[in-house]
């Protein structure tokens, strides 16, 4: 596989889960989601995509969380060993994400594409306040005094001084927070003695753990007399309800307690406070045995937790989906009722008309041609008055027709009755500005009323052409089926000859001599006819409900079904939100699959040479030295 | 600044105040004279929709509206005075300190306080309480300071214990004025600060940063009080009373000094450090006429809260696009009515014979003798059809003829012959076309601005009408109409008709008459008599029916009742019938929703005025006290 490959899909990933996320922004009830989302979408960006691009391990991320005021900066400063972050009294100071570099050229910083999102570097130096989408890179100064062989406990890692979560203006910076978060190999979450059961901080605890980062807790500010009990206190509260790891384990979280310090102690992290020092870095350095390891287990948990996650991830879209099937359903309905109006409006009534010429053309069709037509034409005479009393019966007894409106009318009143009924429920159902329905009833009159008549008048004329089209070749069929075969024809032609004939020669024969008796002549000519007439209107009424069937198909076909299918899929056409959100939701648990096999091929890639090779598998960080 | 200086500068000048007017205790029925229509409003039925918040909203605010007029009610009103803020900033720490003693349980585990701590004067009864209180832990105590006033301490609001914060929210109404108590950790949270947000309209705010000496670290950068002020400022709380506290050690302090009488001061306080300020400001600063105020200033949020809500759910005018609907409903239903005519004509076109047959029939009826005994066999004949196809068992064809539905009547009966027609056409066409009409109309109201959902269930239930039944009527009547100007015709026709009746009446007789009269003249007066032979005598019936067919011709030259010429009138006739059914039917809804939805929007603005009234009222009556801080802008 190709590094850029990888690349293109790992980044249309995470475009979509961005995209996701803005969607869900932008809905109020939806905004408490958009922070997992974005948790998804940096996994996959700053986590996943590198590590298949075949990036170095090195560095690896701790990333400093906690509520406002927890002493987030103190633990920086104190896994630092130096004072390189402000500790501020103002709650909610920090505002943008801030990395530590220990110093030495121990690594080179991350430079992939799609490294930390939207978050650019700051090039100049900025106050912790800066408000922006930015993170700032800073290095920790070599101590003074320090001999040439001084080497920074955590020189592998870079350390993330990150904002809170819970003050009021945190809503504006917490999406920089899971940028950070995502990209992280250990966590550590500050807790102190006020915050440590505080709502918001758990919440993003549980969300950090199922996402499978390792977390190193750091319990401050308590009495130093308390902090056993504390400690206690807090695994039975917290940490006893945390979720499952994405791999079904239990995860284990290390307590390091710092109590409340002194000045002195909380200035000198590597004189006054280091025995609380060296506990955090021991705890941190335990849950990174090696580079490549950490780093493995990092990509693989986040990318078990996308595919599990997966589902419900996509459940933000569940509402939209819900209405955008609810629309469908409603087409589905309209169309129903459109297609039942024309059957009962129009076809119950219709009698094809148009279809009675072509059953005479097949009465015709049985009489001599040529010079038969002599013989044809007095027994035309002969069957005078049996026509006139058939006729006058006829008219007595049939009734007209029932006047039809016309099909345009017919079909033209069902589009409008479906127009409408669509409409007035997309008018009743407008709720929120984001809604499906409610953007549907906004552009209802604009577009969507206009375009399905200019839709239905274009299909309506090619539909008009099918059916007249329809009923000749079904016409013709009839007549040229009869006409093409001439061994039937001429067979019938003479059959009917004949039974003229026999008819009137047994008339002659048993009547003779000639007298009144030869008025039978006439009627039996006219019985031989009306027979042969009732087999022609047997076979042309057939024809006749075979095309009223296949006019039901014909307006189905070019009419409604097309129309249907317009309809159901007009919001999720031209450009819309509900577009995107469809592609969105096809594309991504696909894509999060086959992201979740790359990265186990590459894991096993990784991980199997390098318990073959004993070169490799010396473990790189250094023991923790104080 | 010291906190005794500062008290003194808090404490309104005591001597210059009169004794106090019995506000209160006025103001209570007024607020019961508000409620009683509030809730009468929002038990009544009313066609403009309320939304579920509003709803929830308006009933939140006539609860509330009782609530006051109960607790003004009385001789000394109690001010509630209640802690809000997240676990472990030390609100029952700061209620311990206060009392002096471990009243409220306070330790490290969070969240400490599940149940709620009142602590009031023990002159007080219980039952005097809001009902909310009376089911929290109740303390007693025996300060004078604080006779009037009613301490709550509450549970948190951002732990993970959730229910908490709806043990909060459950209580905040009854409150009067809130300490919101924050610590250097959080003074600065979104769920206490978005609480703030949503209470601030409705009650007095007073602030407490507690936890002071974590704040006064020496560390650069803005100092938490001087950021929460300045928030606050953005707030439009230009000069809020804040407290900067360290309550636990007042409250250590309180504990190693025994006996009674006020604790004495800790030693080693921070800078600025303001307890003794804030327990001065709630014992001393709050005086009577402070109490008054707040709860006055309380009712005058909820008048005017309520006035706000009232203008959000106050239904529009819609007379304007009543009008406008109903002129566009108009033009639809008079198409309707003419789809709905030709539907119904086109119905009875199977039955021309009959209707013919009808029409030849009660045109007879004028005539008489000679010309009637014609007619009566002529018709027969012509018509043998109309009867003869009921007698013939036709079996599946008659169904077909007519569309498979219709089964013909048996006897020829004006009613039930139309009453079938109405149903074949009802079932083929008009029961669809109804329902579909209804949307249309709906439709084209929504877009004139008069929003759908309050047309459509009267739309709805004008269209659930027996319209089949409608239908018949309307065709019975135009056939009757045409009928009657058939037999009853006007100007020229009526001349012709006269007189065509008149020939036909007389003179088939007077032709019989002259012929048998020139018979017997001849054979009589004549010598010799002229015998008549077979053609003369076959004359006395020739004459008389040449002259009887020769009218009959004429009539139906003139006065035809074919069907044709009736079809062109009768479809005319259901037309305007059923145009007139149609507006009969549909449209008076525009304007009586439109009416019934001015009504309710004169309730609302009854509603306001009153509120409005009491509102002014209290604004005559608001008096020179110091709570202005406690409410921002």
């Amino acid at each position: 596989m190709q590094p850029t490959e990888h690349r293109s899909a790992v980044g249309q990933l995470a475009d979509d889960l961005r995209w996701l996320e803005d969607h869900c922004r932008r809905q109020p009830d939806l905004a408490a989601q958009a922070g997992t989302l974005r948790l998804a979408s940096a996994l996959t960006r700053n986590v996943i995509g590198p590590f298949l691009e075949g990036q170095p391990a090195c560095p690896l991320h701790i990333c400093v969380v906690g509520g406002a005021g927890a002493g987030k900066s103190t633990v920086v400063n104190f896994l630092a060993g130096d004072k390189v972050a402000e500790a501020n009294p103002q709650a909610g100071f920090t505002r943008h994400p801030t990395a530590f570099l220990p110093p030495g050229p121990g690594f080179q910083w991350p430079s992939y594409i799609g490294f930390m999102g939207p978050l650019h570097r700051l090039t100049s130096d900025k106050p912790a306040d800066t408000d922006e989408d930015v993170y700032a890179v800073k290095r920790i100064p070599v101590p003074s005094g320090a001999n040439e062989k001084f080497a920074h406990p955590l020189s592998e890692f870079v350390i993330w001084d990150c904002p809170d979560m819970t003050t009021w203006a945190s809503e504006g910076y917490v999406a920089r927070l899971m940028e950070v978060a995502a990209l992280s190999d250990v966590i550590v979450y500050v807790a102190s003695d006020e915050r440590y059961n505080d709502a918001v901080p758990t919440e993003f605890l549980h969300l950090l753990v199922k996402a499978g980062k390792a977390v190193v807790v750091a319990l401050t500010k308590m009495r130093a007399q308390d902090a056993d009990a504390f400690i206690a206190h807090f695994k039975q509260e917290i940490l006893g309800r945390l979720p499952k790891l994405p791999t079904g384990e239990t995860p284990a979280v290390p307590v390091v307690a710092i109590p409340h310090m002194s000045i002195a102690e909380r200035t000198d992290p590597t004189g006054a406070g280091a025995k609380y020092r060296v506990q955090l870095l021991n705890q941190i350095l335990v849950q990174c045995e090696s580079d490549d390891l950490t780093r493995a287990r990092t990509v693989t948990n986040a990318a078990k937790y996308l595919s599990t996650a997966g589902d419900g991830l996509l459940d933000v879209a569940r509402r939209d989906l819900a209405e955008l099937d609810s629309w469908k359903q409603a087409v589905n309905a309209g169309r129903a009722t459109f297609e039942d109006r024309y059957r009962r409006e129009y076809l119950s009534g219709e009698q094809f008309r148009r279809f009675d010429r072509f059953r005479e053309r097949l009465t015709d069709l049985l009489e001599l041609p040529g010079t038969g037509r002599v013989l044809g034409g007095i027994f035309w005479a002969l069957r005078s008055p049996y026509r006139w009393t058939r006729d006058y019966v006829f008219g007595l007894v049939a009734r007209p027709d029932v006047l039809n409106l016309s099909e345009q009318t017919v079909l033209t009143g069902a589009l409008t009755g479906w127009l409408d009924t669509l409409q007035a429920e997309a008018l009743r159902k407008a709720g929120t500005q984001q809604s499906l329905w409610r953007q549907i009833a906004v552009r209802f009159d604009s577009e969507l009323g206009p375009q399905a008549r200019d839709r239905f008048a274009t299909d309506f004329r090619t539909f008009e052409l099918k059916e007249s089209e329809d009923l000749e070749q079904a016409g013709k069929a009839l007549v040229d089926g009869l006409e093409k075969n001439p061994a039937l024809l001429y067979t019938l032609r003479g059959g009917k000859f004949a039974l003229d004939l026999t008819t009137i020669g047994s008339v002659v024969y048993f009547t003779w001599p000639p007298g009144w008796f030869l008025l039978l002549i006439p009627l039996g000519v006219s019985a031989a006819h009306q027979f042969a007439e009732l087999a022609t209107r047997a076979v042309a009424e057939g024809a006749r409900h075979r095309v009223r069937s296949h006019r039901e198909s014909l307006v189905t076909g070019s009419l409604s079904v097309p129309l249907t299918t317009w309809l159901a899929e007009w919001p999720t056409t031209g450009g819309t939100s509900f577009e995107k959100l469809q592609q969105v939701l096809r594309r991504v648990p696909d894509a999060i699959r086959t992201m979740e096999e790359r990265v186990k091929a590459k894991v096993n890639e990784i991980t199997k040479p390098k318990d073959e090779s004993p070169a490799l598998s010396a473990p790189t960080p250094g023991a923790p030295t104080t | 600044m010291s906190a005794d200086e500062e008290s003194g500068s808090l404490r309104p000048p005591l001597a210059e105040l009169g004794p106090p007017q019995p506000l209160l205790r006025t103001l209570a029925p007024l607020l019961r004279g508000l409620e009683r229509p509030l809730r009468a409003w929002l038990d009544s039925r009313r066609k403009f929709p309320l939304s579920m918040m509003q709803r929830a909203e308006l009933e939140g605010l006539a609860d509330d509206l009782k609530r006051h007029s109960d607790t003004l009610d009385v001789e000394k009103p109690l001010l509630v005075v209640m802690l809000m803020g997240g676990t472990g900033v030390g609100k029952s720490t700061l209620l311990n300190a206060l009392a002096g003693g471990p009243i409220a349980q306070a330790s490290f585990t969070r969240p400490t306080t599940r149940d709620p701590v009142v602590y009031f004067h023990h002159s007080v009864k219980s039952e005097r309480l809001d009902p909310a209180l009376r089911v929290c832990r109740l303390v007693q105590h025996d300060r004078a300071g604080l006779e009037q006033k009613v301490i709550v301490d509450t549970p948190d609001l951002d732990s993970n214990d959730l229910t908490n914060r709806d043990k909060l929210i459950a209580l905040l109404p009854v409150a009067d004025i809130v300490l919101y108590v924050g610590s250097q950790e959080k003074y600065h949270d979104r769920l206490g600060w978005d609480l703030f947000k949503e209470q601030r309209q409705r009650r007095a705010f007073a602030f407490v940063l507690n936890k002071w000496d974590r704040c006064v670290t020496g560390e650069s950068g803005v100092q938490p009080d001087e950021d929460l002020l300045a928030d606050l400022k953005a707030e439009g709380f230009q000069n809020p009373l804040l407290f900067r506290t360290t309550a636990q050690l007042w409250l250590d302090a309180a504990k190693t000094h025994s006996g009674s009488g006020i604790p004495p001061k800790p030693v080693d306080l921070p800078a600025g450090e303001q307890f003794g300020l804030l327990r001065n400001w709630l014992e001393l600063g709050l005086t009577r006429l402070e109490i008054e105020a707040v709860k006055a200033r309380g009712v005058g949020q909820l008048l005017t809260q309520l006035t706000r809500i009232a203008e959000t759910i106050r239904p529009p005018d819609l007379s304007a696009e009543a009008e406008k609907v109903k002129a566009a409903w108009d033009r639809t239903l008079e198409e309707e009515a003419d789809v709905q005519a030709d539907v119904l004509v086109g119905t009875l076109e199977p039955y021309q014979t009959e209707v013919e047959h009808h029409f030849s029939v009660e045109d007879q009826q004028r005539f008489r003798g000679l010309m009637a005994a014609y007619l009566r066999v002529t018709t027969r004949l012509r018509y043998a059809g109309s009867g003869l196809r009921d007698k013939i068992p036709f079996g599946g064809l008659k169904g077909k003829l007519l569309g498979g539905r219709v089964d013909t009547p048996v006897e020829w009966n004006l009613g039930a012959f139309v009453q079938e027609c109405a149903r074949t056409a009802g079932e083929r066409v008009l029961d669809q076309r109804s329902t579909a009409l209804i949307n249309r109309l709906l439709v084209e109201a929504e877009a004139k601005g008069f929003p759908l959902t309050l047309l459509t269930d009267p739309a709805t239930s004008a269209g659930r009408l027996d319209w089949r039944e409608r239908m018949t009527l309307a065709v019975i009547e135009a056939l009757a109409e045409v009928e009657h100007q058939a037999t009853n015709p006007t100007g020229f026709r009526r001349l012709v008709r006269g007189m065509l009746s008149w020939l036909a009446n007389t003179l088939p007789e007077v032709a019989l008459v002259a012929t048998v009269g020139m018979l017997l003249w001849n054979f009589f007066v004549p010598t010799p008599s002229v015998t008549p032979g077979m053609f003369e005598m076959a004359l006395v019936v020739l004459i008389p029916l040449v002259v009887i067919v020769t009218l009959h011709l004429l009539i139906l030259l003139l006065l035809p009742v074919r069907w044709p010429a009736i079809r062109h009138e009768f479809r005319k006739q259901l037309g305007v019938r059923m145009a007139a059914e149609l507006s009969r039917a549909y449209l008076a809804i525009p304007g009586e929703v439109s009416a019934a939805i001015t009504d309710e929007r004169k309730q609302v603005d009854a509603l306001v005025a009153e509120a409005k009234q009491v509102g002014d009222w209290l604004a005559e009556r608001q008096q020179a006290a110091r709570v202005a801080e406690l409410y921002g802008k």
